[in-house]
């Protein structure tokens, strides 16, 4: 790596998506800023939507041209630009257009149910997706410690401006400060922990880095523990793993409901891409199956995993506030999500990344779809409280019964995506003879149960304060029922989307870089 | 020939499932719209259903079927397909046309229901699923079909919910189908465990047991197998000893009678049989046992509808003794002959109870002995369901006395025992059928009964259906034996055999003539019987004791049994669980403590978890 690789005309077909969500985010703050007041800002939400989707559509023809070449040469399928510190994957492709996905839907499902007296600066909530967005793109392509870092911050700074949009609310600023603070902890731990990487290993090229690895290992073992579990503690806080996790309850609550949900599914998924990008790379492929290093700290990830879950599922049975019994499901979810990635430690299990893909899938259309009926709920009710829900049954049949499939996804009951998610991963636990975890995830899913159930009662079994129907904007119902459906088509036709999932990742050439 | 409907019969189910889903999403709002889509989508069915028949009556078209993964597990795979073969289609066109013909005699007869739309939501949903068993190509998608028919048959059972004789009748329905539910879900299991691949579609079983020299799975597991399949279809199709069930189920409409309690979901145990029949041909036992419940079925329930008052109750027997025909012909290795009295006793009994049911549309009782002379009033009710009764009685040239023979002769050729009692059965269905026609179509009528004609969109139906009953033997006689051939491509040999034509008809003519001098001419005093054995009449008209029996024997120690676990339940099982849900609870309030508002607080915990995080696991490896 004599001299760094440049950037040619060629690259920007492959940079597109970036490109293109970069182009917009510019156009849309100075159309914010020369557009008069009087104007609705929807208009912004709507050139918001317009850029995921031109930006979605790039990353569609990306997959598939790299899926052709893969079929020409197997060793292909996979782009690496800026001499490795950008590349352009399977693995990332993927995520992006979750990412990109998710974000079109809450943006969508939001127009017409912000409300100017919460959100004064609707425009810039709508805007500020994108440059978020492009962040957590950034973090699940790149192979550098740097750049990587940078999509971090990038996703992370503008995710602490979209949860202070409710300019008149005290949680709200609050929330932003908590955020702002515990972010701020988490991007130090990680830094100071990719300082340590690059000072015993000589690169921030994760490919470089593995290199170094076992030389590393050798001379200076206790730096390269502090390293990683420096970076596992971030990596803790930025995903909400217990008990790095009080920060999320505050935080989602106090933040806009569709910030909430972008911080749920985007902001929690771009995190998990930068952990598995970076700990398979180097620790699971630098060293042998049985090296103690590696067992030790995948058993550091299997115990963060087993204690979001338990203390993610008690802590929503407490809960009385909706937002802050999704943030807390929200934990117990992101110990589900890290378990294929922790369970690397016996052996690897091919499926690793289809089983986090699948249930990221589910997670991101249940959770997605239960913010959005929140969103309504609560501007219907007027606060966020449990009882928000009483008698929704008789007031919305429709919504509550989506709302109702969506819970059972989220507590994992067939025939739903969250079933077959966490069936998956179950199954990966018994594959590695990993048990204790999988009897957590087993425990933890029944005592779910309760926490969903209660809300699913709230809806059908009592009777609530208001008769009249429930307000529905026709964004927010087409993006319920969407989700609602999608749920149950994951949860009834997994196969397809395995095999399609299957298809075109494959470990060799799209996780690992072997090429450099 | 080609297959070009066949390839689209995955969408005979889809009209009506797509119906009972406007209809559900529509609500109470359609009222009369409501009727006509449940109609419609039935139609839509009977169309398509009609088009694949068409296509295949040549009968050298190749059976067509597709299936897709469903799940797959590891190296386990289901698949969920459909599959046409010239027996499913003739079920899809038994089905799809009595269905049709049925929702547009409910358009009269539940004219004035408050939940018609919900009712014809049922049957569209009914109609959909039992569409999808015949469809199915596997036994996994056809067990979760048969569970769905067995719902809506409980709701359809109990859709007047108000009266408490039609909520115990529909429970009662849904347990004892359960039994042979589970029965044949063991079966299924089974099969999953011991078939080669853990295949369960029906070609991989054909095969599997067609070729028993293979010795792939032992006799005594494909008896056992063969047993319990029996049992679920013993459940379904009200054979003794599980039969109690279905004379209860006339609590519902009677046009859901006609439907699924005569034509087609109590055929579901024949049909049951039938595709799985190489699994019986592999074990003799099986094969017995099939015969003899069918036979003494056949004969139990005949005797027992000759001593019910119930218009309804006496078309419920008969459907259980016409039914335990259709066994007795599966087990003496007659498909055929299954199969062609499934087809004709379709028609016509289900003409006999849309015409029962037109009865008591006009005059608002199911008592045969308070009707009498609605002949007169009644002309095209009487005519079609005379036509009906001949048919079932055996008389020739109708329907039955054709599919009747064809079981007959099969049973003649194998053991004459079971023909005799089979010939001893006909007399008596003919007798009870004289008993019930005479008694509410001829003599003199009733003071105070205004007995009118029903409207035409009642009679129509019957007519077709009586056309139907009247002709449709005719596919199968003695001289051609194109229905057999066409259904099985000539695996039997239809045996003609002059001496039991003249019997079953001899009896059949004698049974009715009998009936004749006791009801209608009044030469044989109708209290014969009853005055010199009263003990007899008795022991029918309480049908052999067997509720009464089960009520003792099975229902008591149940109920004791179930309270004794309520006491363990209330006591052992929720302490335990209170105790967990405290526990749970304990740590939740723990996890509030640490969330206190505090962000330096929240930092803190951070620093300490990775502290100790690092001590536990890295650490020891230091120390």
């Amino acid at each position: 790596m004599d001299h760094l690789q440049t950037l040619t005309w060629s690259d920007t077909w492959y940079l597109a998506p970036e490109i293109v969500l970069s182009a917009f985010t510019i156009l849309l703050i100075l159309l914010d800023l020369f557009l008069p007041s009087k104007v609705n800002r929807n208009v912004i939400g709507w050139l918001t939507l317009a850029g995921l989707i031109i930006a979605s559509v790039f990353v569609v023809l990306l997959l598939l041209s790299l899926g052709s070449e893969a079929e020409a040469d197997s060793a292909a399928g996979s782009y690496s630009l800026l001499s490795g510190s950008y590349r352009i994957d399977d693995f990332g492709n993927l995520l992006k257009l979750v990412f990109l996905g998710a974000s079109a839907f809450i943006v969508f499902s939001s127009l017409g149910t912000v409300r100017e007296e919460d959100v004064p600066v609707k425009g810039e909530l709508y805007y500020l997706i994108l440059p978020a967005v492009l962040g957590a793109m950034v973090m699940s392509s790149s192979g550098d410690l740097i750049t990587l870092f940078v999509g971090l911050e990038l996703l992370s700074i503008t995710s602490y401006v979209l949860v202070a949009t409710r300019k008149r609310s005290r949680l709200s600023s609050e929330a932003a400060f908590k955020y702002v603070v515990t972010g701020g902890v988490a991007s130090a731990f990680i830094l100071y922990g990719m300082s340590f990487l690059y000072g015993v290993t000589g690169g921030t090229n994760v490919f470089v880095i593995s290199q170094g690895m076992s030389a590393a290992l050798e001379n200076y073992e206790a730096l390269l523990y502090i390293s990683f579990f420096l970076m596992i503690a971030g990596f803790a806080v930025k995903l909400a793993l217990a008990p790095f996790h009080a920060w999320a309850a505050d935080v989602y609550q106090g933040a806009p409901t569709p910030v909430t949900a972008f911080l749920a599914v985007i902001a929690k998924g771009a995190a998990f891409a930068m952990l598995y990008r970076i700990f398979m790379n180097t620790v699971f492929l630098a060293f042998d199956s049985d090296n103690t290093m590696k067992n030790d700290i995948f058993l550091a990830l299997s115990v963060l995993a087993a204690a979001a879950m338990i203390v993610g599922t008690v802590g929503a049975l407490q809960q009385r506030n909706v937002k802050r019994l999704l943030a807390l499901s929200g934990v117990a979810n992101a110990g589900i999500l890290l378990t294929p990635l922790a369970l690397s430690l016996t052996e690897m299990h091919a499926s690793l990344y289809s089983e986090f893909l699948y249930f990221l899938l589910a997670y991101a259309f249940m959770n997605i779809g239960a913010f959005s009926v929140l969103t309504i709920v609560t501007r219907d009710s007027g606060n966020e409280a449990l009882s928000g829900f009483a008698g929704l049954y008789h007031r919305a049949p429709w919504t509550a019964a989506a709302m109702t499939v969506l819970l059972c996804s989220l507590a994992g009951l067939p025939v739903t995506g969250g079933f077959l998610g966490k069936l998956f991963i179950l199954f990966g636990t018994v594959q590695t003879h990993t048990y204790w975890l999988g009897a957590v995830l087993l425990l933890t899913t029944v005592i779910s149960y309760a926490v969903y159930f209660t809300l699913i009662r709230q809806m059908f079994m009592r009777s609530g304060a208001i008769d009249s129907g429930l307000l529905l904007s026709i964004p927010a119902a087409i993006t319920i029922w969407i989700c609602t459906i999608a749920t149950l088509v994951l949860g009834l036709m997994p196969v397809p989307i395995l095999e399609w999932i299957n298809d075109i990742f494959s470990v060799s050439t799209d996780l690992f870089m072997l090429q450099g | 020939m080609s297959t070009f409907f066949a390839e689209y019969a995955w969408l005979v189910p889809v009209f009506p499932f797509v119906a009972f889903t406007v209809l559900t999403a529509m609500g109470k709002g359609l009222k009369k719209a409501g009727a006509w889509i449940g109609t419609a989508g039935t139609f839509a069915s009977l169309v398509l259903s009609l088009c694949i028949a068409a296509e295949r009556l040549s009968g050298d078209s190749p059976d067509y079927s597709n299936q897709m993964d469903w799940i797959q597990i590891g190296s386990l795979k289901l698949t969920a397909g459909f599959e046409v073969t010239n027996l499913s289609t003739l079920m899809l066109v038994v089905v799809t046309l009595v269905g049709f013909l049925v929702n547009v005699y409910s358009q009269g007869y539940m004219k004035n229901d408050e939940r018609i739309s919900t009712f014809f939501a049922y049957v569209a949903l009914f109609t959909s699923s039992m569409l999808g068993l015949v469809l199915s190509d596997n036994l996994l998608t056809f067990y979760i079909f048969w569970e769905l028919v067995g719902v809506c048959s409980f709701l359809l059972v109990g859709f007047w919910f108000q009266k408490p004789e039609a909520k115990a009748a529909a429970k009662k329905a849904f347990i004892v189908t359960r039994i042979g539910d589970l029965g044949l879900f063991v079966a299924l299991l089974l099969l999953f465990w011991y078939m080669p691949g853990h295949a369960l579609d029906f070609t991989s079983i054909h095969n599997v047991f067609n070729d028993s020299q293979g010795g792939a799975i032992s006799t005594g597991i494909t008896t056992l197998i063969a047993l319990l399949i029996f049992l679920g279809a013993v459940g379904k199709s009200g054979q003794f000893p599980l039969h109690v069930w279905l004379p209860d189920a006339m609590e519902g409409p009677t046009p859901i009678s006609a439907l699924i309690h005569a034509a087609t979901m109590v055929a579901a145990g024949v049909f049951l049989v039938a595709r799985t029949f190489d699994i019986f041909e592999a074990s003799q036992v099986a094969m017995s046992t099939v015969a003899i419940i069918g036979v003494f079925t056949a004969i139990f329930a005949a005797t027992i509808g000759m001593a019910q008052n119930d218009i309804k109750r006496i078309l419920a027997y008969s459907t259980v003794s016409q039914l335990g025909y259709m066994m007795l012909a599966l087990g003496v290795g007659s498909v055929t002959g299954a199969m062609f009295h499934l087809f004709t006793h379709a028609f016509f009994k289900a003409l006999l109870f849309l015409g029962a049911g037109s009865v008591i549309h006009s005059v608002h009782t199911q008592d045969i002995r308070e009707m009498g002379g609605l002949g007169g009033k009644m002309k095209i009710t009487a005519w079609t369901f005379g036509l009906g009764a001949l048919a079932l009685s055996g008389i020739p040239p109708f329907s039955g006395f054709w599919s009747k023979d064809a079981i007959l002769t099969a049973a003649f050729d194998k053991a004459p025992i079971l023909f005799v009692v089979g010939a001893i059965t006909a007399f008596f269905t003919a007798l009870y059928m004289a008993r019930l026609y005479f008694l509410v179509f001829m003599g003199k009528p009733r003071e105070g009964q205004h007995a009118k004609e029903s409207p035409a969109v009642m009679t129509i139906p019957l007519v077709i259906l009586a056309v139907l009953a009247t002709i449709a033997g005719f596919v199968e006689t003695p001289f051609n034996g194109w229905f057999g051939h066409w259904l099985l491509g000539g695996q039997e040999e239809h045996q003609a055999s002059g001496l039991v034509m003249v019997i079953s008809a001899a009896v059949g003519l004698l049974g009715i003539y009998i009936g004749w001098l006791m009801y209608a001419k009044g030469t044989i005093r109708r209290d014969a019987v009853s005055s010199r054995v009263p003990g007899l009449v008795v022991l029918l008209e309480r049908k052999y004791y067997i509720d009464e029996f089960y009520q003792f024997v099975f229902v008591k120690p149940l109920q004791g049994f179930g309270k004794a676990l309520e006491l363990f339940d209330d006591y052992v099982v929720d302490g335990i669980v209170r105790l967990s849900g405290h526990s749970v609870a304990a740590l939740g309030r723990l996890n509030s403590r640490l969330q206190s508002g505090q962000v330096q607080a929240y930092a803190l915990t951070a620093l300490l978890g990775i502290i100790i995080l690092i001590l536990a696991i890295a650490g020891r490896r230091f120390w």
